[in-house]
């Protein structure tokens, strides 16, 4: 009974930041002087309601699962790992490299390969903190924070130098070859890549609530001294789910790269990036696999729904950014009340109020 | 005239009622004990007198004044002060300094003693002189200019006294001010009380020490379950009666056990010049070297702060020792990671069983098995067996009778007993070999305390060997084979368990070895 009750309050706190993002944006569209219900609703409809739609939302949402997860397996175990971005792009990143460079081997092996590369490289970068977090006591915050510009100047300089297709007009590296691409399956956006995304979902759910080490980390996020007072070995488990995190990263960013953008630009993470987008994913389903799962639909809904909104009304599509801004603005609005007394405090003002009301409502 | 009354005076937290109607009053100028066991009540009624919490119905009144505080501020300013079990002071600052912190005296410039301005300058001359005079005027012996961290812990609480003397207070709380001293410490902070009382203040004392209560109260309130259930004049009243209100039924504080000789049974675990340092580079256990062999308890005793909390780190791989070496029959132990240690045979209860005991969010039955759910009956393949782990619970509960109101919550919903049983369940059903109990039985009420006792006896009985670290000196000598006693990291003095008395483990705990 008290399993059912905390759910419920966790939906709550998932669906009230979303519902009020919502009800803002739409006052934006009213302002605007357009219907802000015909908005919705053609981004809605045509974004989960149409099986084309539907398919592209999926694709969409497949690496923000798994950023999402990356994300979400750290901040269980109290570690906040800010690397998941960088991991992601160097993973991306050298995948590409790896698409490019081999040619003329089975598309299986190849893509294989790729995929393999972005997760190493995922774990390679995210080992760096963990090792001064687990055995140096060095704050994982600050260094992933950094390591994330880090990693943006690694890649300029790689793709402006030695990677750089000299046939595009901007920067940018070679196309990957066609071995290395996920094939487009039903004609639509939808690859392979979002089932390989389902499958480590279901492993991470296996994980947090089924194995040694879901228990290992649960017991880590909720009391560390616990943790170890009991004979768990923080040091090394630190590194593991930083290393899972960082794998889990990179081939997010493989994956991305291997089925929608094909060669490695500048912008190739977008506007916040894979990674930031994949940590409000995180908080918003609560660090559940589940959780997760539906709010990455929903967020990609958002993205492709964006882009019928250009189409078919005048509202800008920028909306969409608005709704994000304002999505994660209540989102925080949510860790106040959780960590400070202001829950306390506007209850002591609501109650104020309302025995003034009684007085005048008996004169 | 009553210092302070109170009336229906009622706090809920939730459904829970931790005060209910409580009625009483406190006359003025009188030494006013309030006993019950630990979770009675006593501090939450002491926070709502002190602005710390207020009150869901009911009022206060202080002087005969209705008061309403929300803040401490607002309590010291209508004469009411708190000195906290764990003190408030800081250690880099002078004794003066601390008790003039918050309410410090500046320059004043003048000219010609006709302008006067206030300066930002602290005069520190003044502020000293002000001390002096008061510490002179209540006879506490203390020279005003020492640092705060090179005294004692019983002239600490006497800068927390002066602290609130400072600030005109003339109603004094005091919560649990003996826990921390030495019988010796305490005697003089006795003497002191009766000072204060001379000197028309009026003392309130939350304990559940009963000798002290006899020694100097002058009336006892005694609290069970949030309700006041008898107050009596002290010189009317006997141990016994104020033991048998607290608990509800009659009690046998003494614990059982035949005594035995253990000169020929095998050495359990040793411990060879154990010395380690804290993170200050400060030595903070020396040469410590003790075995006990198989069905001995081993108690050690001291004044918390002594370098037992590094023991039991150090023992429980929680701390690296820089010298020494630790052996469970013959196998090393010696800066292995806590879970070989718990693997080779070692039971662990620590001392602060929220921090190192138990996850208070995670549920019981994962708490039952931290530390052993590597085990092959609880982890296949390092996926957790969900059926086992339940099963598991429900035994435990059932034969350590620990009371839940439900089964599937977390360990939160438990009152400290039981918490407390939580934790000797998971380790006594380990199989384990030793048992390390430190504090086993802080702040847990009187049921839960026999019970452990019990549990630890058993151990005994089958022959396992036990060291027990308590500053609880009564269960130390009910309990123990035989007593070290721990003082600035070394062991001062051994003493056979049934040979020892209460002054000369006090000496020993004082550092004074003769």
């Amino acid at each position: 009974m008290k399993n059912n009750h905390s759910v419920i309050s966790s939906i709550y706190s998932a669906l009230i930041p979303i519902v009020l993002a919502f009800f803002v944006g739409g006052i934006i569209i009213a302002v605007i002087g357009e219907d802000p219900f015909l908005t919705y609703q053609i981004m809605i409809q045509k974004s989960l309601f149409t099986s084309q739609g539907i398919l592209k939302t999926l694709h969409f949402a497949a690496p923000l699962i798994l950023t999402g997860l990356g994300i979400a397996i750290t901040f269980k175990a109290n570690i906040f790992n800010m690397g998941v971005e960088g991991a992601a792009v160097l993973g991306a990143f050298f995948a590409g490299v790896v698409g490019f460079s081999i040619k003329g081997i089975n598309p299986g092996v190849h893509i294989t390969l790729c995929l393999v590369t972005g997760m190493l490289v995922g774990m390679i970068v995210t080992l760096i903190p963990a090792i001064l977090k687990a055995y140096f006591k060095v704050n994982e915050m600050v260094v992933t924070l950094m390591l994330n510009y880090v990693v943006v100047e690694i890649v300029k300089f790689l793709a402006q130098g030695v990677f750089k297709d000299p046939a595009s007009g901007y920067v940018s590296t070679y196309a990957i070859a066609d071995s290395a691409m996920f094939k487009k399956i039903f004609n639509s956006d939808l690859t392979l890549f979002f089932f390989i995304a389902i499958g480590v979902l279901i492993i991470f759910y296996v994980i947090f609530n089924k194995s040694k080490l879901g228990f290992e980390i649960t017991a880590m996020g909720k009391n560390p001294e616990f943790a170890e007072a009991t004979g768990m070995n923080v040091a090394q488990k630190i590194v593991l789910i930083m290393l899972i995190s960082g794998a889990v990263s990179g081939l997010a960013g493989a994956g991305f790269l291997m089925s929608e953008k094909y060669r490695f630009t500048l912008d190739f993470s977008g506007d916040p990036g894979l990674g930031w987008d994949g940590m409000l994913v995180a908080l918003l389903g609560n660090h559940s696999p589940i959780g997760i799962l539906v709010v990455a639909i929903f967020y990609a809904a958002l993205k492709t729904g964006s882009e019928y909104i250009g189409l078919f009304t005048n509202v800008p599509k920028d909306i969409v950014g608005v709704i994000q801004g304002i999505l994660i603005l209540f989102l925080s609005v949510r860790f106040i009340s959780q960590n400070t007394s202001l829950r306390v405090k506007v209850k002591k003002l609501f109650s104020k109020i309302r025995p003034n009301k009684l007085k005048n409502d008996e004169c | 005239m009553n210092a302070i009354r109170t009336e229906n005076l009622t706090k809920k937290y939730g459904s829970f009622v931790a005060n209910a109607n409580i009625n009483l009053s406190i006359p003025k100028g009188e030494i006013t004990a309030i006993v019950g066991e630990n979770g009675a009540g006593k501090t939450t009624l002491m926070n709502m007198f002190y602005g710390l919490g207020r009150p869901t119905s009911g009022a206060i009144f202080v002087n005969d004044q209705k008061v309403d505080f929300s803040s401490p501020l607002d309590a010291i300013h209508c004469g009411l002060g708190m000195v906290h079990q764990h003190f408030k002071l800081v250690p880099s600052l002078a004794i003066y300094e601390n008790i003039m912190l918050g309410a410090e005296l500046p320059k004043t410039l003048s000219f010609k003693d006709r302008f006067r301005m206030q300066s930002p300058f602290i005069d520190k001359r003044q502020e000293r002189i002000v001390i002096e005079k008061l510490i002179h005027d209540y006879q506490f012996e203390l020279d005003p200019s020492e640092r705060v961290e090179n005294i004692s812990i019983g002239a600490k609480q006497r800068v927390e006294i002066l602290k609130m003397l400072y600030r005109n207070v003339d109603i004094l709380i005091f919560d649990e001010p003996t826990a921390v001293l030495t019988p010796q410490e305490v005697d003089e902070l006795l003497v002191n009380f009766r000072e204060l009382k001379e000197q028309g203040k009026t003392i309130l004392l939350i304990t559940h020490k009963l000798r002290e209560v006899m020694d100097v109260s002058d009336q006892v309130i005694v609290i069970r379950r949030g309700k006041v259930v008898g107050s009596r004049p002290t010189i009317q009243t006997s141990v016994e009666e104020i033991a048998t209100m607290m608990v509800g039924h009659e009690v046998h504080l003494q614990t059982q056990k035949e005594a035995r000789a253990f000169s020929k049974s095998p050495v359990a675990y040793q411990v060879n010049g154990l010395s380690t340092t804290n993170y200050l580079g400060k030595k903070v256990l020396d040469n410590i070297s003790f075995e006990i062999r198989e069905g001995e308890i081993l108690g050690i005793a001291g004044v918390e702060g002594n370098g037992q909390s590094e023991l039991v780190k150090v023992l429980s791989g929680l701390m690296l020792s820089t010298e020494g070496g630790v052996q469970l029959y013959g196998e090393d132990l010696t800066n292995q990671w806590p879970c070989e240690i718990r693997k080779s045979g070692v039971g662990i209860i620590p001392e602060d069983r929220y921090a190192q005991g138990l996850c208070k969010e995670m549920s019981l039955g994962d708490n039952l098995i931290a530390g052993y759910h590597g085990n092959s009956r609880f982890c296949k393949n390092n996926i957790l067996d969900q059926k086992n782990i339940c099963q598991n619970r429900d035994e435990l509960l059932n034969k350590y009778d620990i009371r839940v109101a439900d089964p599937e919550g977390t360990v939160s919903q438990l009152s400290g007993g039981n918490a407390q049983k939580v934790i000797i369940a998971r380790e006594f059903d380990s199989g384990l070999r030793v048992l390390i109990a430190s504090q086993p039985t802080r702040g847990v009420d009187i049921g839960s305390i026999e019970f452990i006792h019990r549990c630890i006896l058993n151990l005994r009985q089958q022959n396992k060997a036990v060291l027990l670290i308590s500053s609880e000196l009564s269960e130390i000598m009910g309990l123990s084979d035989r007593i070290l006693v721990m003082y600035k990291g070394k062991i001062v003095g051994e003493v056979a368990g049934d040979k020892a008395n209460n002054s000369q483990l006090g000496l020993l705990m004082a550092g004074i070895t003769k």
